[in-house]
């Protein structure tokens, strides 16, 4: 696996290449701005792109862009934007079109490496990785009527860990049950919850996303 | 000629001594009444009484209007172009002398008037065309008007009196007539052009004689143009029509210097309107008061005050704002007003005021007591336009402060905890299984965690990076998502505020919805931000108990303060039981 990463902070650069390379996991580009990313996505095509949302010069949203623009240009290339905070609104712009390939997580999570790792490799297969802390945000919204109430605390838990983007064996791997299990979970919460089900793991994340945001 | 005379003849008018001015005035009469004399004694002019009269009504009318120009303004050459003007009227008028020498030369003169005309309408006010483009046009006109016409005349065609006829070929001769008119009306029309592109150019209302003036300019040219071109058309001398459209356009040009005698009679009337003025002056008016009851006794709408403030060593408008006195070039004049010798104020006008000096000082004198006591007004509105200004850059110094604050936090400390939290777990890989070493680097790294959990609050406070980077609608969307009651939000703001606006309204609404979550018992609550009338309004409302204290702690004042600092006003209504609103209004210029 090929990876590039944009950060300005050569601490954490380093840190998250050393990181990857323990990982077997092939940096092939490490660089300080967003226009430097684009060059090195367009050079080696990497299987993805970790992205600090804050870039220079302006420091504000140049990192967002320039994962908005590798997304449409290079949509093989998967997307993993990593922030100081949570930012809610640009997390859910990256979301906006569909969760393939594409993630966001707070730089805390770095820390947690085998989390961390999974994340990547999830992204960079296509697949989605959301920040918790945004799942439990949307979680925590009180709703009028709300149907979240009706989800058993499994099964919440279940709805919870889809959200940020987990496959049903990943599920079963963090609740340590059965892949059946988490199966028949997942088709309660999508019954209880009117959803369609029958998706791929990312246009399911996307479907709970909105579920969630609306 | 030496080129430095034509310089010296371009630029200082004729002085107008007494001789010279009676001198003109008779010579003006004794032309007219010779024009009149030789339309009534004419074999070849229709309705002889009708043509005598319009005659001696342009003749007159440019020659004495005129006069009396160059009598009140010596400096301008716009008066002596006006007499020129009379003296070409009255060289055309010989056309209708049954004598062949004085009927070659009114033909040879017979188009000139109207290129003088022209001339005259164009280099109003200053008697000198100002732009080269205009110089052109009026020379350009001059040759076809009298050059042309010499030319036409050796060909024959304008009767047998025509002393220039050397062949006779009638039809050469009126087609290139014909060209001579239509080439005439349309320099006319570009004159007519000019004027409305001048009065556009002007940006500012025209004194209500002035435009009055340039309107009649306007027409002349207009109904010029248009009898030219009825006789190209082939309308000829005699026509019942042709003769209509000749004495109504002779009567339209005569027309513009009676508007302005009438203009400069107005003025002497308007001197009456100083005593009104002194009446108003008794109710002690406002600066703004003053400056209209000034403006409409001077009959300048454009006019404006000045006051002059020692303590600043400037000069401020009404409204406190500094104002730089027009300098020589300026299209405004300026009349200083002075009390024992030093300076009040200032009126700023229309440069055609000067013709009134009677009016202007007149004004002036009743208004200088009354300025002065205005003064202190005036100086009290800079005085708090200046702090306002010293506010605002103080506030604004103070966000920028806070933003590089909120950088250096997030580059800095931030990133070094999230650095050395991955090198912990980095670390912890490379360990022995040793149960304590573990549980010892976990909490480590919780408290690592809990760390950049405070710092980020610090720096939100500090600092919402989100609202300078991507606005105020992405920045309050998140706040609605966080809140901890489901939130209405409605951000009717088209484009990016000023920051400091933006970060008002946000640690606003931040602060109210953390207060809802806190006191109110709320279910729901609704947020609105809208920019309307040059005002940012910004509302949180919740249905919740009400009763909110409004004195409580300094979350609230601090909210105040920043709205204030900004011009805007604070308020927050919380009866028991019926919900809280508060709400915020910040002027914002569009």
């Amino acid at each position: 696996m090929r990876a590039v990463i944009a950060e300005d902070s050569v601490l954490l650069r380093e840190g998250v290449a050393g990181l990857l390379r323990g990982a077997d996991i092939d940096v092939v580009g490490c660089c300080e701005t967003a226009h430097d990313l684009l060059l090195k996505v367009r050079s080696y095509s990497p299987d993805v792109a970790i992205i600090d949302i804050r870039l220079p010069p302006t420091h504000q949203d140049e990192g967002l862009k320039a994962a908005l623009d590798i997304r449409s240009s290079h949509p093989a290339v998967g997307v993993l934007v990593l922030s100081q905070y949570l930012e809610l609104g640009l997390a859910l712009k990256l979301f906006a079109d569909s969760a393939d390939g594409a993630g966001y997580l707070l730089k805390d999570r770095i820390s947690d490496v085998g989390e961390f790792l999974l994340a990547v490799r999830r992204v960079s297969e296509g697949g989605s990785a959301i920040d918790p802390m945004i799942v439990s945000t949307l979680f925590s919204r009180r709703r009028q009527d709300d149907p979240l109430a009706a989800l058993t605390p499994r099964e919440r838990d279940v709805l919870a860990l889809m959200a940020e983007g987990r496959s049903n064996q990943g599920i079963a791997d963090k609740l340590v049950i059965t892949l059946r299990s988490v199966e028949k979970y997942v088709s309660s919460v999508f019954g209880k919850l009117g959803l369609p089900s029958g998706e791929s793991d990312s246009r399911r994340v996307l479907a709970v996303l909105l579920y969630l945001h609306t | 000629m030496a080129a430095s005379d034509v310089t010296e003849l371009n630029t200082v008018a004729l002085a107008p001594t007494p001789s010279r001015l009676w001198g003109t005035a008779a010579a003006s009469v004794v032309a007219a009444a010779c024009a009149i004399g030789l339309a009534l004694s004419s074999d070849h002019i229709p309705a002889a009484g009708v043509h005598a009269a319009l005659q001696a009504w342009g003749i007159l009318g440019y020659t004495l209007a005129g006069v009396f120009a160059w009598w009140r303004r010596p400096d301008s050459h716009f008066g002596i172009l006006m007499v020129l003007a009379g003296t070409a009227w009255f060289l055309s008028s010989l056309s209708a002398a049954n004598q062949a020498a004085p009927f070659t030369i009114g033909i040879a003169f017979d188009l000139v008037p109207a290129v003088v005309f022209l001339h005259v309408f164009l280099a109003f006010p200053s008697g000198r065309l100002e732009r080269g483009f205009e110089r052109c046009l009026v020379a350009t006109g001059y040759g076809v008007a009298f050059g042309g016409q010499l030319l036409g005349m050796t060909l024959g065609g304008f009767g047998g009196q025509n002393l220039l006829e050397l062949t006779s070929q009638p039809t050469s001769s009126l087609r290139l007539l014909n060209l001579r008119l239509i080439a005439l009306s349309g320099l006319c029309l570009a004159g007519v052009a000019i004027l409305v592109l001048r009065r556009r150019q002007a940006g500012r209302p025209l004194r209500r004689s002035l435009s009055l003036l340039v309107d009649s300019f306007a027409l002349a040219l207009l109904m010029i143009a248009f009898l030219f071109l009825s006789a190209a058309w082939g309308l000829a001398s005699g026509d019942i029509a042709f003769e209509t459209i000749r004495r109504t356009t002779l009567f339209a040009v005569g027309l513009a210097p009676a508007v302005f005698l009438i203009g400069l009679l107005h003025a002497r009337l308007a001197r009456s309107a100083v005593g009104d003025l002194i009446v108003e002056l008794r109710a002690d008016p406002t600066p703004p008061d003053l400056r209209a009851a000034l403006a409409r006794t001077l009959r300048d709408p454009s006019l404006e005050l000045a006051y002059w403030l020692p303590d600043f060593g400037a000069y401020a408008g009404v409204d406190g704002a500094q104002i730089a006195l027009p300098g020589p070039d300026s299209r405004l004049a300026a009349t200083l007003i002075r009390r024992h010798g030093d300076p009040v104020a200032a009126l700023l006008h229309d440069p055609s005021l000067e013709d009134e000096p009677e009016l202007l000082a007149a004004v002036t004198a009743a208004a200088a007591i009354a300025l002065e006591n205005t003064r202190l007004q005036v100086e009290l509105r800079a005085r708090l336009r200046e702090l306002r200004g010293s506010r605002t850059r103080m506030v604004e110094a103070a966000g920028k402060e806070r933003q590089r604050l909120e950088r250096n936090l997030h580059d800095g400390a931030q990133q070094r905890l999230v650095a050395l939290s991955l090198e912990l777990s980095l670390l912890e890989g490379e360990l022995p299984d040793d149960a304590s070493a573990h549980r010892r680097i976990d909490r480590v790294r919780r408290e690592i965690a809990a760390s950049l959990n405070e710092l980020r609050e610090v720096a939100r406070g500090i600092h919402p990076a989100v609202v300078t980077g991507h606005g105020l609608a992405v920045a309050l969307e998140q706040l609605a998502a966080l809140a901890p009651v489901p939130v209405r939000l409605t951000v009717e703001v088209p484009e990016r505020l000023p920051e400091a606006h933006e970060v008002a309204a946000y640690y606003l609404v931040s602060e109210s919805l953390a207060n809802i979550g806190k006191y109110a018992s709320a279910a729901s609550a609704t947020v609105l931000v809208r920019r309307a009338d040059g005002r940012v309004l910004v509302e949180v409302r919740d249905d919740g108990i009400g009763g909110a204290d409004t004195e409580r702690g300094s979350g609230l004042r601090g909210l105040a303060d920043r709205v204030e600092a900004l011009d805007g006003r604070l308020r927050i209504w919380s009866p028991a039981g019926g919900g809280t609103l508060v709400r915020a209004e910040m002027p914002c210029a569009p």
